[in-house]
């Protein structure tokens, strides 16, 4: 048996230009065409632009059933290596094999709609995510039980409370069930109660074996989730291992740059 | 698929990769998702829109169904919109102007030129600000980003398809008898839908790179729609003009759903260049999205 994701020399590499002001208008393209001839004839380079390594060189392989936690500061790179992963941006160099279906979560209740109904939003949601209509309508009363809304089901959802928006897109979240999952800070939203709800149902998906990628800055939830964690600093895998080994480590590079 | 469910979670694997890799698995085994640098290719695409169609399927059902509730008359506005221009130009254009109509009443031949006129501007107009509007889903979640314009393109041409119910009403309150010809009809209907496509998935991966793309567009739309026989017959244009004006994709489109509607004589040269035209363009901007795509979540 081999790994259910393996993750060879990955690196992302950005412009800093790009990032930092807004794309070139047709004005800008036009008028850089034209200058080119007279930059090259007064030997005068183009500036180079700042180049920024958002991921350098990471490699790792997850197994089936792992429960993975990513730590890091803000910046490190954790977001840039969900979003590689799950394909919404390419890697720069760098080679990724996953077998199995991936599901990511980089929020929850992306692309509800607030003049479409609970019950609307839920198979429109679901299948935003990678549900398969089969699959939502399955399991379309266990969701809505899990939401509590029975009774606001046939209301648009713009005049759902904000608590409520969040029951239901977490209760179609906790219901999608692929291979892998990945998730981005889902737990940062909702009250304690909310959380705990939203730990159990997680807990539960990765006991029936799925594997779980999961980036948090709330250590305690990663300790108690995950069986192996990553540190990210700066672009570069810098620690993996038991949580309990590489959150110390972590919280000590933090104690010495305070 | 592979069932691996039998490992131990947790069991720890050296994290410098510096093991065999291609030893570490039965070559028969292909990763379900390979993740590459570079270009998606074309054809891979075309094959990730098959898995994702549910997603086109929900798209065009949300736009349906949020203007279906927003506004009061709904789906009547689909056939009011073409309809109160063909009135229009029939006021200004038929008994201002005197333009003739190819023997056909002229608000029958004005609302069948408009049909798969603003099929095309409608729905080339709302793709090229497609991306933009969903850039929160873009950013979000994988999919292959060529289903927001083909779904904002199946809105409109469900649009169509229900705004020809009132030319069927339209050509039995004006007797008109329809002959074989309405036969090639269907070919029509798949060509105004290729080129409209291939120009909504082009605009909106350009408007994505250059957003001057949606201040031009209106502009560009509103010349395009006078240079194509919409509101006046192609035989007002001088003879020499006749082949320029032919490379126009549209010019040989509207003349042949007239044609086939009216039972006209068809212009197979006019259409035949239409025709080359659209697959032409079709082809360039599927492949330019492709090429401009895996950069539209960094720029966006």
């Amino acid at each position: 048996m081999g790994p259910i994701i393996e993750v060879r020399n990955l690196s992302k590499r950005y412009r800093l230009g790009q990032l930092a002001t807004v794309q070139p208008t047709l004005r800008e393209t036009l008028t850089r065409g034209l200058k080119y001839p007279f930059d090259r004839l007064s030997s005068r380079k183009p500036s180079e632009p700042k180049i920024l390594w958002a991921l350098q060189n990471i490699s790792f392989e997850i197994q089936p059933g792992e429960a993975v936690g990513i730590i890091g500061r803000n910046g490190a790179g954790k977001s840039t290596l969900l979003k590689v992963l799950s394909r919404i941006i390419k890697p720069t160099t760098g080679e990724v094999d996953i077998y199995g279906s991936v599901g990511s979560l980089l929020e929850i209740g992306t692309g509800f709609h607030p003049d479409l109904t609970g019950r609307e939003n839920i198979f429109l949601n679901g299948a935003i995510i990678g549900m398969r209509r089969e699959e939502i309508r399955n399991k379309f009363d266990e969701i809505v039980a899990f939401s509590e809304l029975e009774e606001f089901l046939d209301t648009p959802i713009k005049y759902y409370s904000s608590g409520m928006h969040l029951r239901l897109a977490f209760a179609v979240a906790a219901h999608f069930e692929p291979e892998i999952l990945i998730l981005d800070e889902v737990l940062a939203v909702g009250d304690a109660t909310f959380q705990q709800k939203c730990l159990a149902k997680m807990k539960d998906v990765s006991s029936k074996g799925r594997t779980i990628f999961f980036v948090s800055h709330d250590l305690t939830s990663i300790e108690r989730m995950c069986r192996r964690v990553f540190l990210i600093d700066a672009g570069r895998l810098k620690d993996d291992g038991l949580p309990s080994r590489v959150i110390a480590g972590y919280l000590k590079t933090l104690a010495v740059a305070v | 698929m592979i069932e691996e469910q039998t490992q131990a979670p947790g069991a720890t694997v050296p994290a410098s990769a510096t093991v065999d890799h291609s030893h570490s698995r039965d070559l028969s085994v292909e990763p379900m998702i390979k993740i590459r640098p570079g270009k998606a290719r074309v054809r891979s695409s075309l094959s990730e829109v098959w898995t994702h169609r549910e997603l086109l399927y929900f798209l065009v059902w949300r736009d349906l169904k949020v203007r279906y509730k927003q506004t009061v008359l709904g789906a009547a506005w689909v056939i009011l919109q073409p309809l109160l221009m063909a009135i229009i130009f029939t006021v200004f254009l038929s008994k201002l102007v005197r333009v003739p109509s190819d023997g056909v009443p002229y608000p029958l031949f004005a609302y069948a030129g408009l049909l798969p006129w603003m099929f095309f501007s409608n729905a080339v107009a709302i793709s090229s600000s497609g991306l933009l509007a969903n850039s929160y889903m873009i950013t979000k979640v994988y999919f292959p980003r060529i289903i927001i314009p083909m779904a904002l393109v199946g809105v409109r041409l469900i649009d169509f398809l229900t705004a020809s119910s009132m030319l069927v009403l339209m050509m039995l309150y004006y007797r008109i008898e329809v002959g074989r010809s309405l036969l090639v009809l269907p070919l029509f209907f798949l060509l105004t839908t290729v080129l409209t496509l291939g120009f909504g998935v082009w605009f909106s991966v350009l408007n994505v790179k250059y957003r001057d793309v949606g201040s031009l567009l209106p502009l560009l739309l509103q010349v395009w729609m006078f240079a194509s026989p919409i509101i006046y017959p192609s035989n007002l244009v001088p003879g020499q003009w006749r082949l320029i004006y032919s490379l126009n994709p549209l010019a040989g489109l509207i003349e042949g759903f007239r044609a086939s509607l009216f039972n006209l004589p068809f212009d197979w040269t006019s259409i035949g260049i239409s025709a080359a035209v659209i697959v032409v363009l079709f082809i360039y901007f599927v492949q330019a999205f492709c090429r401009i795509e895996e950069d539209i979540v960094d720029i966006i």
